[in-house]
């Protein structure tokens, strides 16, 4: 692999090498391009091993970091702390909000990520499966979504959570819980994406076991949910992690429909003890906070990798 | 079997609305129904709840073209959205020429997309901390004897410089496994026939590569315009949200985020703060219909 492209071309041209150097002569110049692109190569390889390095570096610097004094944090930024404080993770957990906050996220994004599948799987289905030119139109009406920028809904959705919260606390339940009207903004913001991408999963289905289902005496929405939501889970589990990583995240939203920070969610709880810094000066707190909020998606992405890139990049691809 | 097939069909089509209506009228009414009325906001100074919003005409449209606040929130965001893209796709095209024989190209390629699928708020907090006055940069520079380099990474001058950096370094990973992904799919035929006609890698991108990933390329670029539109956790990562970000540091959605919340003032004001949502709406809009005609080939078939 270290070879260059004049050795590669020398061997893959080796057998008529005699016969073509005594007709053809390389163009002027060309010896220089060639040295260009050998240059280039080069230099395009080792950015992306110190672009990987520097991953890496930061990656293990954070880690080591969450495990210093405050004192070491700032005196030794590089070196190793004397004795790993683990205190750090239990203050960040019990103090800094991070246990609940983590409690939130993950409730809120269950929630949310589930929700959007119910209402998104059943949809995307007809709309793949079903002969009719509404179809392909709702399809592309959905796959508009995708391009409206969640800041064009930023001041509707901050009013309906007032009023939503207003209305429950003062009418019917007496309470309301933000965190609530967070996984319908997420589940309404979801949609478009999940739709359309389930669409593109349905359609490339082989539709004969279907038949075969139907030809077996099974209804409709015994087909659908015993044969095709089986069929189908690849697809669906993809969209579910997609949607997963997304809405983890999202920051957004939770700075402005929750207002208690008690209720907020991971990003928002890690910024919000990075804006106290001055005051707490917590450090080794703060990165073991970031370690918490990276830690699951990392986990994620080793468990589910490659289904994450492809689905990211060929669901954006058709 | 053709009376079953089209017992199938005709069954299929009695579920078609009870199935697609759920989505369809939550996506209808709380999707789109808001979207447009944001615009009627747009033409209101509302202060927020409790007021009642007034009919101003295009005044907010007006004032943003001459508020130096709103003008520098825009002017960033174009900024990011053009010389951030400029960035991340010449980084994509240098690594598009090497990725495909390089040694080790599967790790690589898995690593450089680990930071688009982890929140920006950490990993700006975590690069926000190096980049301190006293952070950890500055005195290794210092250590090193290069005093000279060391510099107020964030501030004024500099952190919008930064910001695009960290942002360019996040989310090329995903833009390099895009065009990677249709790469792959190119039949290796063509580059050994390449090979034997003397090109070099340089050529091979020029002449392979390149005119075969283009509908990738398009793709790509309409991603990276509605994402960096939206450009808002990495800026705030970097400033915090106590007190306000600094003017130069602002994107148009922070700028929005502050006028939602009331920023400094403390008085929310929501008509500005939809006009800036319909603006970024339209800004993505005629950025992706411009990169749809100016990228827009035939398809090739391999």
């Amino acid at each position: 692999m270290k070879q260059t492209a004049d050795e590669a071309r020398a061997t893959a041209a080796a057998p008529d090498t005699a016969a073509r150097s005594a007709r053809v002569r390389p163009a002027p110049g060309r010896r220089s391009i060639d040295r260009l692109d050998a240059v280039l190569g080069g230099a395009v390889r080792a950015m992306l091993w110190l672009w990987v390095a520097m991953l890496v570096i930061l990656t293990v610097w954070v880690v080591i970091t969450s495990l210093k004094t405050n004192r070491e944090v700032f005196t030794d930024p590089f070196g190793l702390p004397k004795s790993p404080q683990w205190r750090n993770y239990s203050v960040a957990w019990s103090v800094s909000g991070f246990g609940q906050a983590a409690f939130s996220s993950v409730a809120v994004v269950a929630a949310a990520a589930g929700l959007t599948m119910v209402l998104a799987t059943p949809a995307s289905y007809v709309l793949a499966r079903v002969d009719r030119r509404s179809a392909s139109r709702v399809t592309t009406y959905f796959a508009v979504g995708m391009g409206i920028p969640a800041q064009a809904l930023v001041v509707p959705f901050f009013l309906m959570a007032n009023d939503l919260s207003t209305f429950m606390t003062e009418w019917v339940t007496g309470w309301w819980d933000d965190r609530i009207s967070l996984v319908l903004i997420y589940v309404i913001l979801s949609l478009p994406f999940t739709v359309y991408l389930l669409t593109i999963y349905f359609r490339s289905l082989p539709t004969e076991i279907e038949e075969a289902a139907a030809v077996d005496g099974a209804g409709p929405t015994r087909t659908f949910l015993a044969v095709m939501v089986p069929l189908a889970r690849h697809g669906l589990t993809t969209a579910l992690v997609l949607n997963i990583v997304a809405l983890w995240n999202e920051t957004l939203f939770v700075l402005i429909v929750v207002g208690d920070p008690g209720q907020r969610t991971l990003p928002a709880t890690l910024l919000e003890l990075y804006n106290t810094m001055q005051y707490t000066s917590n450090w080794g707190g703060l990165f073991a906070g970031i370690v918490i909020l990276v830690m699951p998606m990392i986990l994620l992405y080793l468990w589910a990798g490659r289904r994450i890139v492809q689905a990211m990049t060929q669901g954006a691809l058709k | 079997m053709t009376r079953a097939v089209a017992g199938v069909r005709g069954e299929r089509d009695r579920i078609y609305l009870p199935y697609l209506l759920p989505a369809l009228l939550i996506y209808t009414v709380l999707f789109v129904a808001p979207a447009v009325v944001t615009i009627w906001y747009s033409f209101t100074d509302w202060a927020g709840l409790g007021t009642e919003p007034r009919y101003t005409g295009l005044a907010n449209y007006r004032r943003m073209l001459t508020d130096t606040v709103f003008l520098t929130a825009f002017r960033n965001t174009l900024i990011l959205v053009v010389i951030g893209g400029a960035l991340v796709f010449g980084l994509t095209f240098l690594s598009m020429v090497v990725l495909r024989e390089m040694r080790g190209r599967a790790f690589v390629r898995s690593m450089l997309f680990v930071p688009s699928i982890l929140s920006p708020i950490a990993i700006g907090t975590a690069i926000g901390f190096l980049l301190n006055p006293d952070g950890a940069l500055n005195r290794l520079l210092r250590d090193a004897g290069l005093r000279s380099l060391a510099r107020p990474w964030l501030g004024p001058d500099l952190i919008f410089k930064c910001i695009i950096a960290a942002l360019v370094w996040i989310a090329t990973g995903f833009y390099v496994a895009i065009m990677m992904s249709r790469v792959d799919a190119i039949p290796e035929e063509l580059y050994e026939t390449a090979r034997l006609a003397g090109a070099n890698r340089l050529e091979q991108f020029r002449h392979i590569t390149f005119p075969l990933s283009r509908d990738a390329l398009a793709t790509g670029a309409v991603l990276w315009v509605i994402g960096a539109v939206k450009t808002f956790e990495i800026v705030i990562a970097f400033t915090g949200t106590a007190g306000t970000p600094p003017i130069q540091a602002r994107s148009a959605a922070v700028q929005q985020y502050l006028s939602v919340t009331g920023g400094v003032s403390g008085t929310p004001q929501l008509g500005s703060a939809a006009a800036i949502g319909v603006v970024m709406f339209l800004l993505t809009a005629v950025l992706v219909v411009a990169l749809r005609r100016l990228l827009r080939s035939e398809a090739v078939e391999l």
